[in-house]
């Protein structure tokens, strides 16, 4: 591991998520190696690195989904695991994530883009706003301007059934951005699409670093790392082996692993092709 | 509550060419003790069917296969087990409840339940995790995953509430040990339900009435059919 690459969590990461030393593994097997990555806000972060490498379990980690193995994960200056519930619920809300499927509830697109929105209130204000639905339902404003960064305001009435697949990203890529979140982790947001839904999010992910937020994105898309990313992390099995600059991680990588990857040389996972 | 609403929707029966006030009382009877039951295993089956299907926990292999076993328990031996428990010498004796309908509710209840509890298990595990990580991802606590997910299986779990309605109201054996198939004086069913009296009516010979209550009968479990289609929008 280059020096470059330990330097980055001793940073003092403001409003961001700092992970150090984090090792993670799912029964007998090890998926991350004492991987240690900030991501403050106001940047776009892509994680790169082959197929199987431990790019969605890093972002689950961040996200809080579960525990790691080894290591800390630390938001608001206090590791997340060793705070209370509540306290580890209000850092879990600060984040939006969005997965490579768009995972959209059966229910209406305003529904969903409002549904972290919900999930905020209190009990009483949740009574409240289900007792008004019976009466009518109209798109907040929060709602309205998420539908209008990815370009689907015209939608917000429709079932997500109604939608195309590349439509569907788009809405649960509105759905984490409409609580104003101060990080956004997008899990190959963009994989499944075509180009010009890609664009779209693409567009909204610059659109979201400009507000503030800090974007972590995975992605085997190089180009698209290239094209969005402030930094860029390169991982191979489960490993952290080069973090810097987009310009000098694909221009000059410290790794000669990770200049195979960014070549296309190195496509799979040791253990997936004995690499 | 249920009474009211029973009550109301049997007002049309007032009009009925033979016996009207008998026939009105059995189907108020039924529909009382069924939706109150199924009510009530609703109300229990919902949070074990997303304990079951989610937590880990000791026994919860041998959680399911009682759930499952339960859904073939004979109703007559379920009868049976609630009488003792509501006879003189049972544990709930002294609540004197032995031909009543709070008994023949509780025998319909434990017929209902493992059958909506496991049909809904099957419903709320089929929920996609892809949807229960997105509640938790935007915020939601465990209560919001878990509300997601009955939202998720809505159309699987009203199969099940249905199915346990079936089960409930098309059921004679238990009702007719705990509840005792009574009549008042005045010719109103007190523990008198649907299926009981078709089964007295026939054995009596009155094959008219008793192919009337049949009828009626059939159209409450179509209505519910019919209720539950709708809601589901043509998707069960």
């Amino acid at each position: 591991m280059s020096d470059r690459v330990i330097e980055t969590p001793h940073r003092r990461v403001e409003d961001g998520i700092v992970a150090t030393d984090v090792s993670h593994g799912f029964d007998d097997t090890g998926v991350l190696d004492e991987i240690s990555l900030g991501l403050e806000r106001g940047e776009i972060l892509a994680v790169i690195g082959p197929s199987g490498t431990g790019k969605t379990t890093l972002l689950e980690l961040l996200a809080a989904f579960y525990p790691p193995n080894e290591g800390e994960i630390r938001m608001n200056g206090g590791d997340v695991w060793s705070q209370s519930e509540r306290e580890r619920l209000a850092a879990r809300r600060r984040i939006g994530m969005v997965f490579q499927e768009p995972n959209l509830f059966d229910t209406t697109v305003r529904r969903n883009v409002s549904y972290g929105l919900h999930v905020r209130r209190d009990w009483r204000s949740r009574l409240r706003e289900w007792g008004t639905r019976l009466f009518g339902e109209g798109t907040s404003l929060p709602v309205t301007e998420a539908l209008e960064t990815v370009g689907l305001a015209d939608v917000a009435t429709q079932t997500v059934r109604s939608l195309s697949g590349g439509e569907a990203q788009r809405v649960a890529f509105a759905r984490a951005l409409a609580y104003d979140p101060d990080v956004l982790l997008l899990d190959e947001p963009t994989s499944d699409l075509d180009p010009r839904n890609t664009a779209v999010i693409e567009d909204a992910i610059g659109t979201a670093r400009n507000q503030g937020i800090g974007v972590a994105v995975a992605t085997h898309d190089m180009h698209q790392a290239e094209r969005l990313a402030d930094r860029v992390a390169v991982m191979l099995d489960g490993s952290l082996i080069e973090v810097g600059p987009t310009e000098r991680v694909f221009s000059d990588p410290d790794d000669p692993r990770a200049r195979r990857f960014i070549d296309g040389e190195l496509v799979y996972t040791a253990g997936e092709k004995g690499d | 509550m249920v009474g009211a609403i029973v009550e109301f929707a049997t007002l049309p029966l007032v009009e009925f060419p033979f016996e009207s006030n008998y026939v009105r009382s059995i189907v108020y009877v039924s529909l009382y003790v069924s939706l109150t039951a199924v009510l009530l295993s609703t109300l229990v089956s919902l949070p074990v069917a997303m304990l079951v299907g989610f937590a880990e926990f000791p026994g919860r292999r041998l959680a399911i296969a009682l759930i499952n076993t339960g859904m073939g328990l004979p109703s007559v031996v379920v009868g049976l087990a609630v009488l003792f428990l509501v006879s003189n010498q049972g544990p709930l004796g002294t609540f004197d409840l032995v031909f009543t309908k709070e008994a023949m509710i509780m025998s319909q209840f434990v017929l209902a339940t493992p059958v909506i509890t496991g049909v809904s298990l099957a419903a709320v595990t089929g929920v996609d995790e892809g949807v229960r990580d997105a509640s938790y991802a935007l915020g939601g606590t465990r209560l919001d995953v878990a509300l997601v997910t009955i939202k998720e299986a809505r159309y699987g779990i009203a199969t099940g509430v249905l199915a346990g309605l079936g089960r409930a109201i098309s059921e004679v054996g238990s009702v007719l040990i705990v509840g005792g198939n009574i009549a008042g004086a005045d010719g109103t069913a007190i523990t008198r339900t649907l299926t009981t009296a078709i089964q007295l009516e026939a054995r009596q010979g009155r094959f008219e009435l008793a192919l009337v209550l049949g009828a009626i009968l059939l159209v409450l479990v179509l209505l519910v059919n019919a209720v539950v289609l709708r809601l589901g929008g043509g998707r069960i």
